[in-house]
């Protein structure tokens, strides 16, 4: 199959992802040749390990399923019950950027909370100055439909990346005039399109996840692969990293409708959750680490406790039907944000379930969403080729 | 490519998926009465330090327009 099977796959529904590809599919039967006396052994003993695995494959995931019901012994929503309610919240847009050509796909906040990097379909990537609006850098990409884009933590440099297969870093420098492109670095090289990037604790490393259906650890100075991680069918499609404290993971989401918790040292998969009915566009960690929220395209946005190990909310009403694209937390956790495809941002109590608020300003789907790093406001990057500062 | 080499394969598979179920079924698990009041407890603590929530005065945010001010 080539990597752009489905990119014409332009069916204008709710879901229009064109370079999404669907799950891998099953082993396909072969003709059989002739076999001799020591194949056709061969033969009957694979079979029989074969449905030996299977049935312990049956078995384990019945008690995993087991295991995780024995706990749910509460909601979280009940637990929630003695929890004052939130008040009115008033949120409107405070600085709309304008300067983008085209559809606004990814954002990043800069540690600074006042820069934000911003990356487009039309190939452009663009650092701003939040608080003025103005732009400070911009770089022209060799490719289209940048959907990746990262902050370095010193904020020295950015990371982008999409339909060219890779993740680039751009030194950010003090001098206006200086070429950006110039000082570009190949970092990661997927086989497939770039869908997220994040650095680690460092400008050092780079996460990345692609649609070739993984994610890879990668040094930043020599190029290195430091390490993969395989275990989504389909494309993965966003990634966040467990904050610093609670230790050495992420979590990915893919087409597959998977989230997956990974040990970044081992490349092993600890935790794996299927609850969504479609694919997972946005994974977000909880402040304190001890569990993440998934927005998909199935309209719902979902908490997945850690260490329980399960589903413990589900964030949707009837009235919203359209896919969800981003979602983050508010500094404490309490608020949940998620931009969804039919133009607005739904605002989430996290331990109670209701929707608190639903802001409108955008003209088209809501594609990318970050709270800034001090919690004082988020950003949102839309269709419409703007991105909002809302506080 | 002959059935043998097609069921091997298979056979690799569902071995990894195996193994990774075994790891998965070993794993610790804490009951959600207790993990849920941890989540509880983090929002609380952490409430009046979140501005989205608590709400900060306009002077102290930079993205709120500061009030004009009046010459006598």
């Amino acid at each position: 199959k080539t990597s752009f099977n489905c990119i014409f796959n332009v069916s204008f529904s709710l879901r229009f992802k064109p370079f999404r590809r669907r799950p891998l599919p099953a082993q396909r039967k072969y003709m059989r040749s002739p076999l001799t006396p020591e194949m056709a052994t061969q033969e009957v003993q694979l079979n029989e390990t074969l449905a030996h695995l299977k049935t312990e494959s049956e078995t384990l995931k019945s008690k995993l399923e087991e295991e995780r019901a024995k706990l749910h012994d509460v909601e979280l929503h009940q637990v929630a019950e003695k929890v004052e309610g939130l008040g009115q919240f008033v949120m409107k847009t405070r600085r709309t950027l304008k300067g983008h050509g085209n559809k606004v796909l990814c954002m990043d906040w800069c540690k600074d909370k006042r820069r934000i990097v911003s990356s487009s379909q039309d190939g452009k990537v663009i650092v701003w100055d939040a608080f003025t609006t103005n732009k400070e850098h911009a770089v022209t990409m060799p490719c289209t439909w940048v959907m990746a884009c990262a902050y370095a933590p010193s904020g020295c440099a950015v990371a982008c990346g999409g339909l060219d297969n890779k993740c680039s870093v751009y030194p950010l420098s003090l001098d206006k005039n200086e070429n950006l492109a110039a000082k570009k670095k190949s970092v990661a090289m997927h086989t497939n399109y770039l869908s997220a990037c994040s650095f680690t604790n460092s400008d050092m490393q780079i996460l990345t996840s692609s649609g070739d259906g993984t994610c890879a650890l990668w040094d930043v100075e020599s190029g290195q692969l430091l390490q993969s991680f395989h275990g989504h069918a389909a494309d993965v499609l966003c990634l966040d990293l467990a904050p610093s404290e609670t230790g050495n993971t992420f979590v990915s989401g893919g087409c597959d409708k998977k989230a997956n918790v990974w040990d970044m040292r081992s490349g092993q998969c600890i935790q794996s959750f299927e609850t969504h009915e479609s694919d997972i566009n946005s994974v977000r960690y909880y402040p304190s680490g001890d569990a993440f929220a998934s927005g998909s395209d199935d309209a719902t946005c979902r908490l997945y406790d850690l260490r329980a190990d399960r589903e413990v909310a589900i964030y949707s009403k009837e009235s919203i039907i359209f896919g969800v694209s981003s979602v983050d937390f508010s500094l404490s956790g309490r608020l949940l944000f998620g931009g969804y495809n039919d133009y607005t941002i739904n605002v989430w109590d996290v331990l109670k379930g209701t929707r608190v608020s639903i802001l409108f300003g955008h003209e088209n789907r809501v594609s990318t969403l970050r709270v800034s790093p001090d919690g004082t406001a988020f950003c949102t990057g839309s269709w419409d080729h703007t991105l909002r500062i809302w506080a | 490519m002959s059935s043998v080499k097609a069921n091997s394969n298979s056979v690799v598979q569902t071995q990894k998926l195996v193994d990774q179920l075994r790891v998965e079924a070993g794993m610790e698990r804490i009951k959600i009465s207790l993990t849920a009041a941890d989540l509880v407890h983090y929002c609380q603590e952490h409430r009046r330090s979140d501005p989205l929530i608590t709400g900060i005065a306009a002077s102290s945010n930079p993205f709120k327009d500061k009030k004009t001010c009046v010459l006598l």
